[in-house]
């Protein structure tokens, strides 16, 4: 299914910032009979940020998913259009391939290392694969003094409490996940609900450090219930109902479309 | 140096007791940190043992001990090593209990081709012809030398296990353990991690595998039993898997209370020797590991504090 357009795609002004995308063409997945993707040609990165928003059950998890290969794809294809050019088929990598090329995902579940503590954590998530080999056993000095200013950067600026302990409160894991994905320096970064549970000082130091990024050349695909997140953050919005990208378009557009209204907002929130 | 209040048992019993902390201190990397239940410890062992007393005894070298057994130990590892990366490959996507059938299917294996290639092996019958590198006079001074040269060996992986700990592999062994999905997508292979953590531990079973031979001198394949792979386990869980110091006060308190206290010190019938002990022992490890899990299941040295050892290594 081809997605309808709101504000007119082909008049998005062209970027003057190249910025890579994504492309996803003919992908479905389905789960015990249930189509829950089926997104006929839908390109995401037009626009440094981009807000996916749509009803529970809509696909938009599962989308993100599937662009990152952690859910595999009925069919179809998902490519990494370079912005120098070249093209990368992401649904032909596994999972681990993905951050190499710069693609980045947040997790709307809390995931964590219960182990780990929040310096391990943002330790692991830098540190190059030569130094983690089982030869290689006297490299954590040299890990910790090659990032240690970039990552003292991030927890000062979130203000972390104990950063030697480990992550205890739900808020604090989501955000040791937004961190993680900072520190690999994605090109192409994807937020699923990142604000999901933060108090509102915190959300709104996320969303100045994804404007940022955005600011700098990385595409943003953003998830996220929060709906004032996504009308302040957002250079587009697009609306995703049962499967498929059914509407897209600048937020105020999205925000007064009937359907987007009836489907998702109501009455209430225009 | 006079050893004459040593005794050729209590010689043994401390063989045993370093072997098998060293063999538990490696399942602690694969156990402890990845959480990989690795069933198959004697199989590893038993390759190494079985490859290193084949080269050493049925090929005609061109030169004698020590580079004789050098030669056989180094093959014995590197073909351990191999076995380890096949294995750590076949096992690598699969669930725990895919992982515990995989490596004890693999150890029986490594049993059932012990015993039918006996034009190598020796088979049932065993084969005899190992010796130790060096002679140095005495029976007993042999094997309190060969006794020091295993503990050096334990004391090097234990330093080894120790290093890991506190470096980005160890870190990436314990982010695997927790959560594989999550390590995948900050873009490292887990698959690798896994292939390295099992050639390394297996080729350093391997060699352990290897040394006990030189010490037995003869090859029964009774001994590449479940025994073997049980006795590291026990002890690995009674001390704690996670912790670096589990596998050594487990193992001690385990192999080294059954094997030296129990059977020298106690006064067993004589009778018992040959069949009830060895039977016992299995029961008393048995029951040893059920009553941990069940009481105690994170051992007694309890869990891994990363926040202290963080905090130690970059301060606070």
């Amino acid at each position: 299914m081809v997605a309808d357009v709101v504000g007119a795609e082909a008049a998005v002004p062209a970027e003057a910032v190249t910025r890579p995308r994504i492309r996803v063409q003919g992908a479905v997945k389905s789960f015990s009979g249930r189509v829950v993707v089926d997104v006929d040609d839908l390109v995401l990165g037009d626009r440094p940020i981009q807000g996916l928003i749509g009803p529970n059950g809509a696909g938009k998890t599962t989308l993100m998913r599937m662009i990152m290969h952690s859910t595999s794809l009925d069919r179809g294809r998902i490519a990494l259009l370079l912005a120098s050019g070249g093209e990368v088929a992401l649904s032909a990598l596994p999972p681990n391939r993905m951050a190499g090329h710069g693609v980045v995902k947040s997790n709307q579940v809390i995931m964590d290392f219960d182990k780990l503590t929040i310096w391990d954590s943002l330790l692991l998530a830098v540190a190059e694969a030569r130094y983690e080999q089982p030869h290689r056993i006297a490299s954590e000095r040299t890990v910790f003094d090659r990032h240690e200013g970039q990552i003292r950067e991030y927890l000062e600026y979130f203000g972390f409490a104990d950063p030697a302990a480990f992550a205890m409160s739900a808020g604090e894991k989501k955000l040791l996940d937004i961190v993680r994905c900072l520190l690999l320096r994605p090109t192409f970064l994807l937020l699923d609900e990142p604000t999901a549970g933060l108090p509102e000082e915190l959300t709104e130091k996320v969303m100045a450090v994804v404007r940022d990024l955005a600011a700098g050349g990385t595409s943003v695909v953003i998830v996220e219930h929060d709906l004032n997140v996504i009308w302040s953050l957002c250079d587009e919005v697009l609306f995703m109902a049962e499967g498929s990208v059914i509407l897209r378009g600048d937020p105020q557009a999205i925000r007064e479309n009937r359907t987007v209204v009836e489907k998702y907002l109501g009455e209430g929130h225009v | 140096m006079n050893i004459d209040w040593l005794d050729a048992f209590l010689i043994s019993g401390l063989f045993q007791v370093a072997m098998v902390t060293g063999l538990a201190l490696l399942l602690h990397l694969q156990l402890g940190l990845a959480r990989i239940a690795n069933f198959g410890v004697v199989g590893f062992w038993g390759i190494g043992m079985y490859v290193f007393g084949v080269l050493y005894v049925k090929v005609d070298w061109p030169f004698g001990d020590p580079w004789q057994f050098l030669a056989s130990a180094a093959i014995a590892t590197f073909v351990a090593g191999v076995a380890g990366l096949l294995i750590g490959w076949l096992i690598s996507d699969l669930n725990t209990d895919g992982v515990l059938v995989g490596t004890l299917g693999f150890a029986t294996a490594v049993q059932i081709l012990a015993t039918t290639e006996d034009d190598f092996t020796g088979g049932a019958l065993g084969m005899g012809g190992l010796d130790f590198p060096f002679d140095i006079g005495r029976v007993k001074d042999n094997e309190f030398l060969w006794l020091v040269i295993m503990v050096a060996v334990v004391a090097a992986i234990l330093l080894y296990v120790w290093r890991v700990h506190r470096s980005p592999y160890g870190r990436l062994l314990i982010a695997v353990g927790g959560n594989e999905p999550l390590v995948r997508s900050l873009g490292k292979s887990t698959f690798r991690a896994k292939l390295w953590l099992f050639v390394v531990g297996s080729a350093g079973m391997g060699l352990l595998g290897a040394m006990n031979g030189v010490m037995v001198h003869y090859l029964d394949v009774g001994n590449v039993g479940v025994g073997v792979t049980l006795a590291a386990m026990v002890g690995l869980v009674l001390g704690g898997t996670a912790r670096v110091w589990g596998g050594v006060v487990g193992v001690i308190l385990t192999v080294g209370l059954f094997d030296i206290v129990v059977q020298s010190y106690l006064p067993l019938p004589e009778e018992w020797y040959s069949q009830a002990i060895p039977v016992l022992r299995e029961a008393a490890f048995g029951l040893t590991l059920m009553l941990v899990l069940l009481f105690r299941p994170l051992g007694l040295l309890g869990d891994m504090r990363r926040d202290k050892l963080m905090g130690r290594i970059h301060g606070r």
